[in-house]
């Protein structure tokens, strides 16, 4: 036992680059495992941490009459609840105007649902009516702390309001004002938490929600007793945009915990049985021999089987130690950057031990089939001195006819198929590598295709103005007058509930001019028009409420009065689902729609050009709230150099998982060769020259591994942007052709630096002691 | 030891017994080509207490257009002598002249460039590519080495007897035939020299006499051949003999009258 560890181990050794290759590919294969699992799971239990001690309500129920629904959904067993005021309300923070949301809460103490915890300051009291907490990242966007104060409108005009705390809710740990704006301009949302009473004073809104902890009751029948007794939509947790904005992340984390480690442990594996199959096919009259001496079948596959677990033990060992800790920082640059108020770190023992047990297991799957080749050998065919030459199949004939090409060429088309597995093993090292690189490019190539899409095509406003009812056209007259200003157009806007056989979705109205230049309407890649009866809807809707084209939904706006309108169409539409109609349209289905203008600035205005013209037009009269519609735009700007960092880290990892396996047929077949290469050494053949010999077949499988890894890399990515379809974003694959030239690029010059060891092998061949010595 | 002969006695030999043995007659023999002097050889192996000198002061003259012998006992340094000749081994001292050109002390790349241009190895085991056939596996040296003429590997293959053969694989073909190939290919960048290391140790008698006889025919056309051998019988056709014992030159004798192939056995 000892002596064959030994003997395990000095094998390996004498292999070091391959098999530091193939370790390495175990190793990033478990630590991307680990890493990325573990902070899947500590991230979760973080957000569920605040959730649960905050008390983020299981239920949220919109509806004219609250307190008949939360007394619904305690007769059916719900635990807690508790009935608030929430409206959007016009708002200056630091002299920007924007429309806020206001939300009602119980002052004289905190409430069981939908608590805040008070980062800095204090919370509400009932002594200071006037004091309010502010939402953490409007604090933080507007620099505002406590003491500070901003202002409120209401039916009597700006009422101002002092800062007694920063909070963070458990409803938006991730800022969004709805599931139509998760990513949007910073400086256009805050939320403003005081008294019930007071935001009932300031909005002159009853209250219209209520909330639900449901403790053991059955979700189901709350929701059911909640529709009943008149609810127009009832939110889950996964309908609040935080956290599906979250959850979406997370579920990037999932899939890079899964599908990373099983490209890299699948290309470790066959690395490992390339590897270990040369190497039991040259051992094998000394395999012979031990069995003609009567050595033990279980002892011979004991024997290969133990390198592999060398090797994927110790490698998997070492990714998990360091996978542990990469885990803890992730979750910690996560929970800070998101400013999560818990940071649950734990260990996890099982992936630890997941991550070793895949390790092994890769070892022993990659070493299985060779051993089991060893374990086969017959002493006397082992110990035959005759090199057995396989016979020349009908390929070899074909391939025969080529005249025209060199003869290195047509050696090198023949190998490829008379040695299958090295060459699928070739293959699947470009084809691993493609598939990764596209995958994870493809995601941010469409994230920024859909970018321009939205910007350039169907929003194609810079930014949406909220005017005071009655005061749009003065307004727009004002606007247009400002120099930059190119064009504006009056539109109206609505948050309305979209109702369609018992489901329904939150979603907001827009009422825009039928000949508008601010919109696309784009459905199966065609421009389409703005009906003039009837409603269009962002095509999300269909998976949201299974509607079609031509169905009739209802519409249920803020007062609760519904009616029913036709589905005219579906467009496509990367970011948010929404209902589009003409604004005589929306005066139907709308009591109060909220008069906006849609601004479209002069081409080329500089950044300092329209923080300006957010302040000329913030400052007119009657104007309650500005978006800049492509800050968007500018933040994922100022990510650009981060997009090429990652894209760059993601095409080094393709480029290892490629070379990795690529690395290691390229030895193996160099071992092989050794005859052939010493052979033509002796005739005077340089080094570049033979070693062009041996980069010819690598690269004939390579190149023929390209086609595949690109088909596979698409569907790849395809499947990749699948996960992240939501009502949130469609993300349609974009993968410009550079993109694939670039991958496809970048495997061959992977397989080009594999080249470089081989080469230095061949310079170091000892041709003399090679010719030597009889051909096996 | 008593009876070493410097190799210098028999420098002339070679031009003399050239036109001599049975069977060959003195108007085919071309321009002679090729030959070699070593002078104070020496070739050691690793340091210290597992030194081993396998060639310990060789001194030898090959005549161009010579057909040489080399016998000794396993472990003399017969191949070490070989590999030295045709520079896929550098010499630890002493001064190697081949085909004019002193070899020794050359860079690999160099001595790439010297086998390149002067010298063909014919190996025990042949050494041919599987997957190409026999043509190509003498084609892919022209291809490779830039020297030589594509368009001449067929003759080549006539001259080995193998015109009817070039398409065929290596798998496909005899020992005898599969040596004759390897043949062809040292061929291929008409070397001044063929260097032969137990060309018939891997064949039966009769393929072994066709090798040899093909050899013969090579050496007819100027090239010095030299074929080392455990074989003493193989001597006979050879017109210089050498006899290497302990990595000594032992003796290098002159053989007036070489005899054809067909005389040979094992
Ligand atoms: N690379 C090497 N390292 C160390 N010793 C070597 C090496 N190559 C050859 N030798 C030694 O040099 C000596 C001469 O070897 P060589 O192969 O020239 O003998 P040979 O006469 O060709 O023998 P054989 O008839 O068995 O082929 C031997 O003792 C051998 O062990
Ligand atoms: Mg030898």
């Amino acid at each position: 036992m000892k002596i064959s560890l030994r003997k395990a181990v000095r094998d390996l050794a004498r292999q070091r680059t391959q098999v530091t290759a193939v370790g390495l590919t175990v190793l990033l294969g478990v630590l991307m495992f680990v890493a990325a699992g573990g902070a899947f799971r500590n991230l979760s239990t973080s957000y569920e941490g605040t959730y649960h001690r905050l008390g983020f309500a299981d239920l949220l129920a919109v509806g004219t009459d609250p307190q008949a629904l939360a007394d619904a959904a305690t007769s059916t067993g719900a635990a807690t609840t508790r009935i608030r005021t929430q409206v959007e309300q016009p708002m200056t923070l630091s002299g920007t105007r924007l429309l806020g949301r206001l939300i009602g809460m119980p002052p004289a103490g905190h409430p069981a649902v939908d608590d805040v915890e008070v980062t800095e300051g204090q919370y509400l009291s009932p002594d200071d009516p006037d004091g309010v907490l502010l939402e953490k990242h409007a604090a933080a966007t507007f620099g505002l702390a406590p003491g500070d104060t901003l202002q409120v409108a209401t039916a009597d005009g700006w009422h101002t309001v002092t800062v007694r705390g920063v909070v963070v809710s458990p409803e938006y740990l991730w800022p969004a004002r709805s599931r139509q704006e998760v990513l949007g301009d910073p400086h256009s949302f805050a939320v403003v938490f005081a008294s019930q009473d007071q935001v009932q004073a300031w909005s002159g809104q009853a209250p219209n929600q209520a909330l639900v902890l449901l403790g053991g009751a059955s979700q189901a029948d709350v929701t059911g007793a909640l529709r009943a007794a008149g609810a127009s939509d009832v939110q889950t947790w996964s309908d609040n945009p935080s956290d599906a904005a979250l959850t979406l992340d997370l579920n990037g984390f999932d899939t890079m915990s899964k599908a990373f480690p099983l490209m890299f442990l699948t290309a470790a594996g066959v690395a490992a049985y390339v590897l270990l199959t040369r190497r039991v096919l040259s051992e094998r009259p000394t395999i012979g021999t031990l069995m003609a001496a009567g050595a033990r079948r279980g002892r011979v596959v004991w024997h290969y089987v133990l390198q592999g677990l060398l090797i994927g033990t110790t490698a998997a060992v070492l990714g998990t130690a360091i996978g542990a800790p990469l885990t803890v920082l992730i979750t910690r640059v996560y929970t800070t950057e998101l400013g999560i108020p818990d940071t649950v770190v734990t260990a996890h023992p099982d992936l630890t031990v997941i991550g070793i047990a895949l390790g092994v297991l890769v070892g022993a799957l990659g070493a299985a089939v060779p051993a089991v080749l060893a374990a086969r050998t017959v002493p006397a065919e082992a110990m035959r001195n005759q090199a057995t030459l396989p016979a020349p199949g009908r390929w070899s004939g074909v391939v025969s006819r080529l005249h025209r090409l060199p003869v290195t060429t047509r050696m090198a088309l023949r190998d490829v198929v008379r040695n299958p597995r090295r060459t699928f093993a070739t293959m699947l090292g470009s084809v691993l590598g493609l598939v990764l690189v596209l995958a994870s490019v493809g995601m941010m190539t469409s994230m920024i295709a859909a970018l321009d899409t939205q910007y350039g095509t169907v929003q194609r406003e810079d930014a949406s103005v909220v005017v005071e009812p009655g005061a749009q056209d003065q307004v727009a007259q004002q606007v247009s007058g400002l120099d930059g200003v190119a064009t504006v157009e009056s539109a109206l806007a609505s948050q309305v509930t979209v109702g369609f056989d018992g489901s329904t979705y939150a979603t907001s109205l827009q009422g825009i001019s039928p000949d508008t230049s601010m919109h696309g309407f784009i459905s199966g890649g065609h421009t389409i028009a703005l009906p003039s009866d009837g409603v269009l809807a962002g095509a999300g809707l269909a998976d949201q409420l299974g509607v079609a084209a031509g169905d009739t939904v209802t519409v249920t706006d803020a007062s609760g009065r519904t009616t029913d309108v036709r589905l005219a169409g579906l467009v496509d539409e990367p970011l948010g689902t929404l209902l589009y109609g003409t604004p005589a349209t929306v005066q139907t289905l709308v009591a109060d729609p909220t008069p906006v203008l849609l601004v479209r600035f002069d081409s080329g205005l500089t950044t300092a050009a329209r923080d300006g013209l957010r302040g000329e037009v913030t400052g007119l009269d009657h104007v309650l709230a500005y978006t800049d519609t492509r800050a968007l735009l500018t933040v994922v700007d100022s990510y650009l150099g981060l997009f090429w960092a990652f894209f760059g880290v993601i095409v080094a990892l393709g480029g290892v998982l490629a070379l990795a396996v690529i690395q290691v047929t390229m030895s193996v077949n160099l071992v092989e060769r050794t005859t052939e290469l010493a052979t033509l050494r002796a005739a005077g053949v340089t080094v570049r020259k033979a070693a062009g010999v041996l980069a010819t077949e690598n690269l004939v499988a390579i190149v023929a591994g390209l086609p595949i890894g690109l088909v596979a890399g698409v569907l790849a990515a395809q499947g990749t942007l699948g996960l992240f379809g939501t009502d949130m974003f469609h993300l349609r694959l974009s993968l410009g052709w550079w993109v694939l030239a670039l991958s496809a690029l970048g495997v061959v010059v992977a397989a080009g630096l594999s080249q470089v060891p081989a080469a230095r092998a061949i310079r170091r061949m000892d041709v003399a002691r090679v010719v030597r010595e009889r051909v096996t | 030891m008593g009876t070493t002969v410097n190799g210098r006695h028999g420098s002339t030999t070679g031009k003399e017994t050239a036109g001599g043995g049975a069977g060959r007659r003195p108007g085919e023999h071309a321009a002679p080509r090729g030959g070699a002097r070593l002078t104070g050889v020496r070739k050691t192996y690793g340091a210290g207490d597992t030194e081993v000198h396998a060639l310990d002061g060789v001194d030898l003259e090959l005549a161009p257009g010579s057909f040489t012998v080399v016998l000794g006992p396993s472990g003399s340094g017969k191949t070490t002598l070989l590999n030295v000749i045709g520079g896929i081994e550098q010499a630890t001292a002493g001064s190697i002249e081949v085909a004019g050109q002193e070899i020794s002390g050359r860079s690999p790349v160099d001595l790439a460039g010297f086998r390149r241009d002067h010298v063909g190895f014919v190996f025990q085991f042949f050494n041919l590519v599987p997957t190409l056939t026999a043509r190509e596996n003498v084609e892919i040296i022209v291809e490779l080495t830039g020297v030589g003429d594509a368009r001449r590997v067929p003759d080549l293959l006539a001259e080995v007897g193998l015109a009817d053969r070039a398409d065929h694989f290596p798998a496909q073909l005899s020992g005898g035939q599969q040596q004759r190939v390897a043949i062809a290919r040292a061929l291929a960048t008409d070397p001044d020299l063929l260097l032969a290391d137990e060309p018939t140790g891997a064949l039966d008698l009769t393929t072994g006499r066709q090798i040899l006889g093909a050899l013969l025919e090579l050496h007819r056309a100027g090239r010095t051949v030299v074929v080392v051998t455990h074989n003493a019988s193989v001597a006979q056709i050879a017109d210089t003999v050498v006899t290497v014992v302990d990595g000594k030159v032992q003796s290098v004798e002159r053989n007036a009258e070489p005899a054809a192939a067909e005389a040979v056995s094992w």
